[in-house]
């Protein structure tokens, strides 16, 4: 007779793609020995270990949460296809890396929730747990299960799952979550009254206990929330660092042995971003722009490269051109990583010639190609969006990168947005162009030999909660279909590659971002029939998901094509981003009156209400700096 | 300087690829502090060359590397610095700088030895974690005969001269004769443990003149013996060295 852990190693290990994805013996794992420890916890990813790791937010609670001697915490992510099916025949539990416990056997599990698409994921972990996927189906005896990220802003989707989920930034409060959880145990002999618990937690600033609400609908539509637990606030507000200095970040990051998505060390420059792109939802959830010191950001580069050994660096944020030191601290961290071999990644780069400097100057030591995302093809659409640049941008960005000698440039952008007309995908055939024949006329006029190519990716635009845009209807799939297929005739040049996403998967993106507690049983259907790793369109269903959403009796169109009329109660009003309803609807009447907002950083406070409403405040580092960086062509 | 270390990869780190150890062992230089020299040109990569690749599922305790240091630093400082930041299932064992030796290790080593467990039953079939795994042979009575059947299968594979086993490569199908390539073979029953286990060791030819795998040479012994083995295989391997005029030397000996 062999015990499972056994015929794990000797049998099936050996057998599955990438053995290493759950083992956990890293550098920097972290292992305690369970007996000295109050509170056993749970970091799940619902998605392949490769993808997981590369999440900085896994890092930063995984670090935080084990530098406490009363707390452990361990990590299991979605197993692959070919390891879910040993584990299923075999008849082992899904478990931790670090211990190899299955994952019913820990007092709390955290869900991170980065993309509506990995919700089918989630009930396959629970089922491979053998926890049962309804939170009311749970008792005592079961971890409680809670969740926190993106997707949390709007969870009904997923709401029957959980026990509650958490707003904002985690690092600011997981920490009194366990000593809550910890002292509930520590009185019971180690034992939790889930109900009980639920409601001390619920006291949390951030807490969302779903159970503690309920939904009410009338002929079919939503029509609110109603509080039917007394401890419940009527409205959850999300949680924010105040200064970034302040914040626990990871020095001793995990160092994967696998080679993952993102396979470098971080320093998270800034958080927050207050361009205001209309569709975007990082930059409200996000909200106020934070920024670390230029000093300790150098410090904490140095450490992890000592802790990590990783040969490159990456400065992230979700607009790291935008820091207002980023000149200095590039130079700084250049001068001292260059003599080791260790490059400099810039994550994200905004569209302007500034932005290509500093990818000049990172690329001394590795060079990568370039994407810029000027989000759509005319100046109209660009301000219905408030993606303030400019085509003029766009050409001087392409002048600088192919005069800095590069010939490729990735160009991002997204089809469907709301008041988009054919004009304005021929906008985007023709920028492309342009950008292309700047390229050219380079590289002649530099006596380069090699040619100039572009790459146009374009997404579909997806209505998210707590957005400008989050009452307006997603175009319908065949629409979607029939604009990609019109770009397609209009690109021409053969040095212009054309890529574009499934619109499937953007549809039922939609409705899962705009969905109510509804959908949670076409989500249990649609795994029912196999659904899992539906970002990876070699493992996405379509036709599974519609058969789901029959079964249950929900059309989905309803929820992704058709607009939500302003004054319509929403699912996700009762959580809040500390962004005002009444800015974003502001926000949308200028979209529609093509009309730009300046970012608080540079312009005028547009009293999107975080920094009145949350007590926070933008925290910029220097002020000449923000300054210099505001180009004279940006509006 | 130029540094031939001996590591071994252990149970913890038998899953690692040949690019995942590679990785790892940068990692571990720049941890410790330890200045690589680097390749000039667009992407530099460090000068570090490895003596062979091992096989993901297979450990071994003397593998080698030679690697390229911007500092004179002394080799037993090396060792110490890389093991207090080696991840778990990594270890260097000795080191040595490189002083007679200029050919690159991989070129020189042609020898390669190693323990093999090979468990006596069908393997291919699914067992199950909470019945027992199909065993054919579960625990032996009569030891004594069993032995007496492995060294019977033993010799029969060291009396023959040749056995072609097939190798798909770029052109397709090739065969080769692994015979001449098999130095020294032997085997034994492990005791002990749920499920009977024949336990092999072997010297083989390894290198750019041929090179035997040893699952090549279980597959041989199950052609030529009665008994079911199974297709899970613990392979270890115990050294590489450089043959010379019938003696082995290690590749520390000869740098």
């Amino acid at each position: 007779m062999k015990e499972w852990k056994q015929v794990l190693t000797e049998e099936v290990l050996p057998k599955v793609s990438k053995p290493l994805r759950y083992l956990g013996n890293e550098y920097n794992a972290v292992k305690k020995d369970r007996e000295t420890v109050k509170l056993h916890s749970l970091f799940a990813f619902p998605d392949v270990y490769e993808v997981g790791m590369s999440h900085l937010g896994l890092q930063i609670i995984y670090g935080l949460v084990n530098e406490q001697p009363e707390y452990s915490m361990e990590r299991v992510f979605a197993p692959w296809v070919d390891f879910e099916a040993e584990l299923r025949t075999r008849g082992i539990p899904l478990f931790s890396l670090e211990s190899m416990t299955p994952i019913a056997e820990f007092d709390c599990i955290g869900f991170t929730l980065q993309y509506e698409m990995s919700y089918s994921n989630i009930l396959n972990m629970l089922d491979l747990g053998r926890i049962p996927l309804l939170a009311r189906e749970r008792g005592d005896e079961y971890p409680l299960i809670m969740a926190g990220g993106p997707c949390a802003f709007n969870p009904e989707p997923i709401a029957d799952f959980f026990d509650f989920f958490v707003l904002g930034e985690g690092e600011e409060v997981i920490l009194e979550l366990f000593k809550i959880m910890a002292e509930h145990r520590g009185r019971r002999n180690g034992k939790q009254e889930k109900r009980t618990l639920l409601k001390e937690l619920a006291r949390i600033q951030g807490v969302y206990v779903p159970s503690f609400y309920e939904a009410k609908y009338s002929q079919g539509k939503f029509t609110g929330m109603k509080v039917i637990e007394p401890e419940a606030a009527p409205r959850v507000v999300k949680r924010v660092v105040r200064d970034l200095d302040a914040a626990y970040f990871p020095l001793k990051p995990i160092v994967p042995y696998l080679e993952v998505v993102h396979d470098r060390m971080m320093v998270e420059v800034l958080r927050g971003c207050t361009r205001g792109c209309r569709f975007c939802q990082a930059g409200v959830l996000y909200r106020p722009v934070r920024e670390r010191s230029k000093e300790l950001l150098v410090e904490q580069a140095e450490q992890l490269s000592q802790n990590t050994g990783h040969n490159e660096i990456s400065m992230t944020s979700l607009s790291t051109s935008d820091y207002t030191c980023v000149e200095p601290l590039l130079k700084e961290v250049l001068n001292r990583f260059a003599g080791r071999n260790i490059g400099v990644s810039l994550p994200s780069l905004r569209v302007d010639s500034f932005s290509v400097n500093l990818a000049k100057e990172v690329q001394r030591v590795r060079k990568t190609g370039l994407t810029f995302a000027p989000e759509a093809g005319t100046q109209r659409l660009r301000d219905v969006i408030n993606k303030n640049v400019t085509e003029e941008n766009m050409l001087q960005v392409a002048e600088a990168v192919f005069r800095e000698g590069w010939t490729q440039l990735k160009l991002y952008f997204m089809l469907g947005l709301p008041t988009e007309t054919f004009a304005d995908l021929d906008g985007i055939a023709e920028l492309a162009a342009k950008v292309l024949q700047r390229g050219r006329e380079i590289l002649r006029e530099t006596g380069s030999k090699k040619s100039p190519s572009v790459t146009v990716s374009v997404s579909s635009f997806v209505p998210k909660p707590h957005t400008p845009f989050q009452w307006e209807a997603q175009d319908s799939l065949e629409t979607l279909q029939e604009k990609q297929r019109y770009l397609r005739t209009k690109i021409k040049d053969k040095r212009i590659v054309y890529h574009y996403h499934e619109a499937e998967l953007s549809f039922l993106e939609a409705v899962f971002a705009k969905g109510d507690r509804r959908l949670g049983r076409v989500l249990i259907e649609a795994w029912r029939r196999g659904c899992r790793f539906d970002g990876w369109s070699e493992h996405f269903r379509y036709e599974t998901w519609l058969e789901a959403f029959r079964e249950v009796g929900i059309v989905p169109e309803q929820i992704a094509n058709i607009p939500i009329d302003t004054d319509s109660p929403l699912p996700w009003d009762h959580l809040e981003s500390g962004v005002q309803k009444k800015y974003l609807l502001r926000e949308r009447e200028k979209a529609y009156q093509v009309a730009t907002t300046g970012d608080c950083r540079f312009t005028s406070c547009a009293v999107c209400g975080i920094c009145q409403d949350l007590d926070v405040a933008l925290h910029l580092r220097s002020a000449s700096n923000s300054k210099a960086i505001l180009h004279p062509t940006e509006r | 300087m130029l540094l031939c270390i001996q590591y071994s990869k252990e149970e913890e780190a038998r899953f690692l690829s040949h690019l995942d150890l590679m990785t790892a062992m940068e990692r571990a230089f720049r941890r410790a502090g330890l200045p690589l020299a680097f390749s000039e040109g667009f992407n530099p990569h460090p000068r570090v060359s490895f003596a062979s690749a091992l096989a993901v599922g297979v450990t071994s305790e003397a593998e080698y590397l030679d690697v390229q240091l911007l500092e004179e630093i002394p080799a037993d400082e090396v060792l110490q610095r890389l093991n207090k930041v080696l991840p778990c299932g990594l270890c260097v064992r000795g080191a040595v700088p490189v002083t007679k030796r200029t050919e690159s290790l991989m070129a020189l080593i042609n020898l390669a030895r190693y323990r093999v467990e090979v468990p006596f039953h069908s393997g291919d079939g699914v067992s199950s974690a909470s019945t027992s795994d199909g065993a054919l042979y579960p625990p032996v009575e009569d030891v004594a005969g069993m032995q007496e059947k492995i060294n019977k299968v033993i010799s029969d594979v060291l009396a023959t001269t040749t056995y072609l086993v097939q190798r798909k490569s770029k052109k397709g199908l090739r065969e080769v004769d692994i015979r001449p390539g098999i130095r020294e073979l032997t085997g034994r029953l492990k005791e002990g443990g749920a499920e009977s286990i024949l336990l092999l060791e072997m010297a083989v030819q390894i290198g750019s003149d041929g090179n035997v795998k040893p699952e090549e040479v279980v597959g041989m012994i199950g052609a030529l013996s009665p008994f079911h083995l199974g297709n899970n295989l613990r392979i270890h391997r115990l050294g590489l060295y450089i043959e010379t005029n019938g003696h082995d030397w290690s590749p520390l000996e000869l740098s």
